[in-house]
């Protein structure tokens, strides 16, 4: 076991990251050590990563090498908004020494630069001045891992100054990252961050004052950066799908509320509107914490979308209405709750309409002629149920049927309209797929109802009783052959 | 003229006094003169369509889809079907193949699965202002709770500025307390044996009541009407029409053209056959 990190006091007394447990423990007797909770540390890196995109939208954590995380914040083309890089790193740096952290930060061109100096010697590097700024900082200020720096060290090149004219050629074949990690820290070669937050193509923002609490003030202020957002996207042309908000807290925890539209849309009123009923369905969800700061809107997933000029001889189709009706509901009521059914080419009842949820379903297709020459029932019950019947031997139609405890008494049926396996599904006979993990409420279990048949074929018939009421009944199986054979109801007609 | 249009101005101040539809000189909506007019009634109405027990679920789709297929057309292209998605195994869910072999087109007719009854009103409410919806139409398997007359209330005056229909199927013999403009009882009834086949059931037959009406009286009193009527893909056909005061000489099979916006009907040897 080794030390991960150490606090200020233990470092005075000579400790350092790295050191064995029973070194150090020898060095201070009473050294009180903490087990390090790496994942709890990853999630809370998260979170502020999170809220440092307030500072820079490409915020990213290093996770590499440190044993806390560090934070890259590409601060391109932003610091004016902080009157300058000095007062930029002095502002993110002070408001997280006042929530009682210990952090250091430095400004360079290059991630590996900033980090070497972030973690030797905290300041601000000029521009194009890389060379001469890490000269005489140690070799770990390159971010190599532990064997290697202690290699280096032994070999007498102690900074990195040391290997500015050394034969590349051998240290490449000698170690692994150090020459790569030179270029990139010098800046020939290009390190690029993954930024922790969708990057949005076009967004609008807006920082409060006081911080904020109620939902609805959250609600107001989406409401007026959409009419700004969509004045960006206006002048570009474009139309969004997708739509983040961004709240950032007092705290340093970022919530994210999405909305997604079913085309392409512009149109200020819409997004509030859309924001508006995912609000509402939040409940719990919603926690402002200590309050709001910062509120940012963000375009996702555009697209062109033409201005159109509404012509005088044009009789609305309706369709957009209905695109915005599928918007409210969905943003509502969930993904899943609209659902459009799909015509699928087999010969399975239960198989042949499959329920998608409408915002994802393929552009309609005309039917094809005809449709199925049987009739079908109106209603399909999701799961086919067992019922008791009463019938002629071998294929003789249903006489009698108990259903759900009641008795009925059929007087007429057509059939049997038998339906086969289908022996290109995997060469497997008449089975269905199993939902049994499946939630009820989830598509799943809508589109492959459970029930778990042999492998046998199946006999429609379409069944009256005496009353009038009309059932679709199979039998699965046949008179004679291995098992007896199975009843079940599986629609009804009108 | 002039007392007619006199007439027709109150009917219209009437009419947006009591937040109903337009009544009165309209016959492109009533085509059907006689009983079988009552089954395509104008849009932006509120309908309960009863059954007496889920088990006649198929039966009281079948209605609703029927009173609803004349509505679509035009910019209004879009049917909802509305149900809680703890009733699906109970009443069955309604299946596109079905759809279209009941003669309307699956694609337009969207699903709606929901989780509250909460949900489910707010979806009515929201799709009912919808231009492009034709009718929603929501399905009950058990009397729902909060589904009293004020909810109906709203739902129908909604209906009723919006143009869309919207129609509630509930199940059970009690009626609860609403403001529907039109409260049907569906019953099934032995069908007519196919010619072809004679143990085989034929078309869809209907024994429908209208029980309740408060669009006023069109042609006589029309509460209390019973219709046996069968369903063919050009709409409703006459079977029999049961009414006291008729006598059985005048129940002669009559027919009615087909509706004017019906969509999807495989136009063809229906109608040969329907005498």
């Amino acid at each position: 076991m080794r030390l991960a990190a150490v606090d200020l006091k233990s470092t005075r007394l000579g400790l350092a990251p790295g050191q064995s447990v029973p070194d150090a423990r020898a060095q201070v007797p009473d050294l009180e050590l903490r087990e390090i909770d790496r994942p709890w540390l990853a999630r809370v890196f998260a979170d502020f990563a999170d809220w440092h995109s307030n500072a820079s939208p490409l915020v990213t954590v290093l996770e590499d090498s440190a044993a806390y995380g560090d934070l890259v914040l590409d601060i391109a083309g932003v610091t004016h908004l902080f009157g300058g890089e000095a007062r930029m790193l002095d502002t993110l740096l002070l408001r997280l020494r006042r929530l009682g952290f210990t952090v250091t930060g430095a400004i360079a061109d290059t991630v590996g630069a900033a980090w070497a100096l972030a973690h030797f010697a905290p300041g601000i590097l000029p521009s194009g001045e890389e060379e001469g700024g890490l000269a005489n900082l140690p070799v770990a200020a390159l971010r190599l891992p532990e064997p290697e720096a202690a290699q280096l060290a032994r070999m007498g090149l102690k900074t990195i100054g040391s290997l500015y004219g050394r034969d590349r050629k051998g240290m490449e074949a000698r170690f692994g990252t150090v020459v790569t990690r030179l270029d990139q820290a010098l800046g020939r070669l290009a390190e690029r961050i993954t930024p922790r937050l969708p990057e949005g193509e076009l967004s609008a923002e807006r920082r409060f004052a006081e911080p904020i609490g109620y939902i609805d003030d959250v609600i107001t202020t989406a409401r007026d950066l959409a009419v700004g957002l969509s004045h960006h996207l206006a002048d570009e042309g474009l139309g969004a799908q997708t739509f983040h908000l961004f709240l950032y807290r007092v705290d340093h925890k970022v919530m994210t509320l999405s909305v997604h539209a079913a085309r392409a849309t512009r149109d200020p009123g819409h997004i509030a509107q859309l924001f508006a009923h995912r609000a509402e369905r939040l409940e719990g969800e919603y926690d402002p914490g200590f309050g709001i700061d910062m509120i940012r809107l963000v375009a996702a997933v555009t697209s062109p979308l033409e201005s159109r000029q509404i012509t005088a001889f044009e009789a609305p189709d309706g369709t957009d209405d209905l695109a915005r009706l599928y918007d409210r509901m969905t943003s509502r009521l969930g993904r899943e709750a609209l659902l459009t059914s799909v015509p699928v080419d087999t010969h399975m009842p239960e198989r042949a309409a499959r329920l998608v949820p409408i915002l994802e379903a393929p552009s309609a297709k005309p039917d094809k002629a005809g449709g199925p020459a049987a009739e079908r029932p109106l209603r399909l019950l999701p799961r086919p149920e067992e019922v008791e019947i009463i019938a002629e031997v071998p294929d003789g139609p249903p006489i009698r049927m108990i259903w759900r405890r009641v008795a009925y008494r059929i007087v007429r049926a057509s059939g049997p309209e038998r339906i086969e396996a289908e022996w290109w599904r995997s060469g497997k006979t008449l089975g269905l797929l199993l939902p049994a993990t499946a939630a009820p409420n989830s598509v799943a279990a809508m589109a492959d109802p459970g029930f778990t048949p042999e492998d046998v074929l199946r006999d429609y018939y379409n069944a009256e009783d005496d009353g009038g009421r009309r059932f679709w009944i199979f039998r699965e199986g046949l008179y004679g052959s291995m098992a007896e054979p199975r009843w079940f109801l599986h629609g009804l007609f009108p | 003229m002039q007392p007619l249009s006199t007439l027709e101005a109150l009917r219209q101040s009437i009419t947006t006094i009591e937040n109903r539809p337009a009544l009165g000189p309209k016959p492109a909506q009533h085509q059907g003169q006689g009983p079988l007019g009552l089954l395509s009634p104008p849009a932006g109405l509120l309908h309960d369509i009863y059954a007496s027990h889920p088990r006649e679920s198929g039966l009281a789709l079948g209605l609703a889809f029927g009173l609803v297929r004349p509505l679509v057309g035009g910019a209004r292209h879009a049917v909802l079907h509305l149900h809680l998605a703890a009733d699906g195994q109970e009443i069955g869910l309604p299946y596109a193949p079905g759809l279209s072999s009941f003669g309307l087109d699956p694609s337009r007719v969207i699903f709606g699965r929901l989780s509250s009854l909460s949900d489910l009103l707010w979806a009515m409410e929201e799709a009912l202002g919808c231009r492009a919806v034709a009718a929603v139409i929501a399905d009950l398997a058990t009397p729902p709770k909060g589904l009293d007359f004020t909810a109906s209330r709203r739902l129908s005056m909604r209906a009723a500025s919006s143009g869309a229909s919207a129609l509630i199927i509930r199940y059970g013999q009690d009626r609860a307390m609403s403001a529907a403009h039109l409260r049907w009882a569906v019953s099934p009834a032995l069908t007519q044996p196919q010619a072809f086949d004679a143990r085989a059931p034929g078309r869809p037959r209907f024994l429908i009541e209208l029980e309740r009406s408060r669009l006023g009286q069109l042609d006589g009193r029309v509460e209390g009407t019973r219709l046996l009527v069968d369903w063919t893909h050009h709409g409703f056909i006459c079977a029999e029409t049961v009414t006291p005061d008729r006598s059985p000489a005048d129940r002669d099979p009559q027919r009615v053209a087909p509706p004017s916006g019906s969509v999807s009907a495989p136009l063809g040897h229906g109608l040969s056959q329907t005498g």
